[in-house]
């Protein structure tokens, strides 16, 4: 039994590291891609290599990684997403998958797919600094409603994180439209996103060509890209963690950023990521709501009361309100496009603290970090 | 109304030199703007906001009802941020958020808002999803149409699409060709009122839950009892505490049946950690037994009589008997309570004046002796147990209303024991008292709840996820046909539609559709039906 649960440690890094090597795939893929003279992008045989490498290792690491999970719940005799570091596991690989097929091969959305595989790893890191032995659980985990409420929970949260990429890009990808469209004085179409909510007076150039996309890139300062995700990465490492860590941590955000600004030409338009967050935000939102609705019938079994507000319970509706606010946000007229996006990306934060402070910070029924 | 429209406004125009002050609307004209503010999507959106803010509020200050000992240490200043700013949030209610003043104001104000925003859409989604499907012009110019041709004859035709139509649950009517712009016969088709339907489902959910939370509070009751082995209490309001009672769940709601603790088990893995706990108690009614070997363990509650028994806490309640020579003083099970492995727990012996007599009682239920020489519990099983009594004799304030464990102790006990099960200490100072560890039963807390309103709650949940799941996936389409002959004879049918949302979804499923029409109306002479033009638009 030891050696299962050893094993499935050694395929959990195994994976983080197959991951990380296709993550850096995807971006070679973008960084081998062209622009040619009509703006249009052109894949060089050397990005559709790394594209294909790419895909490879990440079902690869998928593959690993549902081995880890599998040796892990033989391991301790259960489902395995009873604690933090298995929770942040299974989250991570529901997230690479959903990925991998939904977003890459159904929508076409490849590129994109970096970003995804970067949330996962850093999902996954944040997982393995509270690894704990594999085991039973205590008395009031072992019910059916673990698998219900956890699995819908776990599911939901992954398709959030999915919707949270998309609609960080979106905003990236919007402010660079927007501005482009303003700097080239062309005129488009009332709308409520990216270039097409630009109407500008001005009466377009005889003869006008359309701007490369590589110049979205050169509307945006990368400065901004840089700062933001450095300056998240090193306070989590000093709130968390130590100096040390917080410094080694802090280059990881700095490469993410400069990764999603060097994206920006590559992203899909920002339409299509507004839509994109909205479908995955719409597909995670029932579960996400059947799975709280079976927490409080749990919450009745297990300690005679249906809602509490306890941390934890008053963290997911929290949430939940503001999902449910995104979702009329965005069919709200003044709302739609960036504003509703930020509310998107705020009910995502939601839901991390939610489920790493309210765990971890917070005491209360539902803290079962270790 | 006739003499509405002949009202002439005969208000005079302001004389010149009129207060230029602005019009101070009257207590009606604010409602009213009150109200149009509260309808807007836009001020329900900020209310929600403010929910979110309330909520996270609550989660990161401590909340009376959850932590009442944190709350108490913050007020006192010893934790938290000091007593100042405990001060100003227990001034604002955030102690106790969910049962703020202002948290219930925004509630009633959020449901207002919902209230003004549902009302007129009830309205417009009775009147709308009653309409026949409207007629169909200009279907060239929709994002999806397609022509098929047939041999049958236009009739027989648009019955043959009118049948796909109802295979695929759609409203249908023809129109006749009067009716119809083109001046042909068309068949106009609609559904996926759902949306709209589930939407209202959705929110008119909101306020089912909020009945079934509402009934709960007022018929519901919870309380909480400790009972140790072998004995039993009944169902009565007194016995409990914790009590939360609604208000109209009275004394004598309950129902009075008795519970008996006939065991209380815990169970550990190897490294400690806690396997299970099972209680089995048996229902009396009458000091008859109704049920036998009844069980209750964490996710494993108890119904009886329509209220539930939960397993909540358990603990060690060794047996103590006090004797004065001869004279028992007392024989009761102390409850104890964990402090870190070490179960401590207060005997009131004596509370007469003078001389008031007390134990202060500590049990390591697996004794050992680490390497320093200091006492430790190995495990949290009761295989080693050992009792330490402290003896208290004097005046010890035993008749205060205070807890037992807060008498007053001055200086240092007037004689100690430690003692294994079965033991009586050697008679201690003066009084010749002797204190005997009887045996080591369990306690075990239940708590006891009647819930009524999990019924609506339930309900309430349900109906919120169908409508949340029909709002965000139905979707309303509308469909048309049409078929004349052509110059040739041959009959053509035209199909057109349009989406209101979700338009790349249903350009897959129109295709289908025409799919499923092209294989039910037979192609014409022997050529398969012949597609002329399709053109279905991603939107």
């Amino acid at each position: 039994m030891l050696s299962m649960a050893d094993g499935s440690n050694t395929l959990f890094f195994l994976a983080l590291g197959l991951y990380i090597a296709a993550m850096v795939g995807a971006f070679f893929r973008m960084a081998f891609t062209q622009a040619d003279g009509e703006g249009r992008l052109v894949a060089t045989p050397a990005a559709r290599v790394a594209g294909r490498a790419a895909t490879g290792l990440a079902v690869a690491g998928a593959a690993v990684h549902l081995a880890s999970v599998v040796s892990r719940g033989v391991a301790s005799g259960r489902v395995p997403w009873a604690n933090m570091y298995e929770y942040s596991s299974v989250m991570a690989l529901i997230a690479v998958v959903g990925g991998l097929v939904f977003v890459q091969r159904r929508w076409g959305h490849g590129h994109l797919m970096g970003f995804v595989l970067a949330a996962a790893v850093v999902m996954m890191a944040a997982g393995a600094m509270l690894w704990v032995p594999a085991g039973p659980t205590v008395p009031a985990l072992e019910s059916y409603w673990l698998k219900i409420h956890v699995t819908a929970m776990v599911s939901a949260s992954a398709v959030f994180i999915l919707a949270a990429v998309a609609t960080g890009l979106y905003l990236a990808r919007d402010t660079a439209e927007r501005r482009l469209a303003v700097r080239s004085g062309r005129h488009y179409g009332p709308g409520s996103v990216g270039a097409a909510s630009v109407d500008v007076a001005a009466p377009e150039q005889p003869g006008a060509t359309i701007a490369s996309p590589l110049e979205l890139r050169r509307v945006v300062s990368p400065l901004w890209f840089v700062a933001v995700p450095t300056a998240f990465f090193a306070v989590w490492g000093l709130l968390k963690y130590d100096p040390v860590r917080a410094a080694s941590m802090a280059p990881v955000g700095a490469l993410l950023g400069v990764a999603a600004w060097y994206a920006l030409p590559h992203l899909p338009a920002a339409a299509e990521l507004d839509t994109l967050s909205y479908r995955l935000t719409a597909f995670a939102m029932p579960i996400f709501t059947f799975a709280i609705i079976c927490g409080a019938i749990w919450g009745e079994e297990a300690w005679g009361r249906y809602w509490g507000w306890d941390p934890k319970e008053t963290g997911s509706f929290f949430t939940w309100v503001l999902y449910a606010a995104y979702l009329h946000a965005r069919a709200t007229y003044g709302w739609r496009g960036r504003r509703a996006a930020w509310v998107g990306l705020g009910a995502f934060v939601a839901l991390m603290v939610t489920y790493f402070a309210v765990n971890l910070v917070v005491v209360g029924l539902h803290s079962y970090a270790t | 109304m006739a003499d509405t429209d002949t009202r002439v406004d005969t208000t005079p125009p302001p004389p010149s030199g009129w207060s230029r002050l602005p019009m101070i609307p009257g207590p009606w004209e604010t409602l009213v703007i009150v109200w149009r503010r509260l309808r807007k999507m836009s001020t329900a959106l900020v209310l929600l906001f403010c929910l979110a803010v309330a909520t996270i509020v609550a989660t990161f200050i401590p909340q009376e009802p959850l932590v009442p000992d944190t709350v108490a240490s913050w007020r006192a200043g010893s934790a938290g941020p000091g007593a100042t700013i405990a001060g100003i949030l227990d001034g604002a209610g955030l102690f106790d958020v969910f049962a703020s003043w202002w948290f219930a104001t925004l509630t009633v104000l959020l449901l207002i808002s919902l209230t003004g925003c549902l009302l007129p859409r009830y309205r417009a989604f009775w009147r709308t999803a009653r309409r026949e499907p409207a007629v169909g012009r200009n279907f060239e110019r929709l994002g999806n149409h397609v022509q098929l041709r047939t041999d049958l004859p236009p009739d027989a035709a648009l019955a043959g699409v009118d049948g796909v139509l109802a295979r695929r649950r759609f409203r249908r009517r023809t129109v006749p060709a009067d009716d119809a712009p083109s001046g042909r016969p068309q068949i106009a088709a609609e559904r996926g009122h759902w949306r709209e339907g589930g939407n209202l489902v959705f929110h008119t959910a909101i306020y089912v839950l909020l009945i079934g939370a509402a009934v709960s509070q007022l018929f519901g009751f919870t309380g909480q009892i400790n009972v140790v082995e072998g004995s039993a209490f009944t169902d009565t309001r007194i016995v409990y505490g914790n009590v939360r009672a609604g208000r109209g769940f009275g004394v004598e709601d309950h129902r009075g049946f008795q519970v008996r603790m006939d065991d209380f088990a815990a169970t550990y893995h190897g490294d400690g950690t806690p396997d299970d706990f099972v209680s089995t108690v048996s229902i009396l009614e009458g000091g008859q037994v109704t049920a036998a070997d009844q069980v209750i363990r964490p996710n494993h509650p108890l119904s009886v009589d329509g209220m539930k028994l939960y397993q909540l806490r358990f603990g060690m309640a060794p047996r103590v008997v006090v004797r004065a020579g001869d004279t028992v003083l007392y024989d009761d099970a102390v409850m104890m309570a964990d402090n870190s492995g070490v179960w401590t727990g207060t005997a009131k012996i004596k509370t007469t004046e003078p001389d008031q007599i007390a134990l202060d009682l500590a049990l390591l239920p697996d004794f050992a002796v680490d390497a320093q020489g200091r006492p430790f519990s190995r495990s949290a099983e009761p295989d080693n147990p050992v009792l330490f009594a402290d003896l208290w004799v004097g005046e010890l304030g035993l008749n205060r209303p205070v807890d037992a464990s807060r008498f007053l102790r001055d200086g240092e006990p007037v004689a100690s024991a430690t003692l294994l099960p079965g033991d009586t200490s050697d008679p201690l100072v003066g009084q010749e008292l002797t204190v005997e560890f009887a045996e080591l039963p369990m306690w075990s807390g239940l708590q006891v709840s009647y819930a009524p309103g999990h019924r609506i709650l339930l309900a309430g949940a349900a109906l919120l996820l169908v409508g949340l799941i029909s709002s965000l996936y139905a979707y309303r389409r509308r469909v048309w046909a049409e078929a004349h002959v052509d110059a040739d004879g041959v009959t053509t049918v035209t199909i057109a539609g349009v989406a209101l949302q979700r338009k790349v979804v249903f350009a897959d499923a129109f295709r289908a559709l025409a799919e499923d029409v092209r294989s039910a109306l037979p192609a014409p002479g022997d050529r398969a039906a012949e597609e002329v033009a399709t053109d279905a638009q991603h939107g």
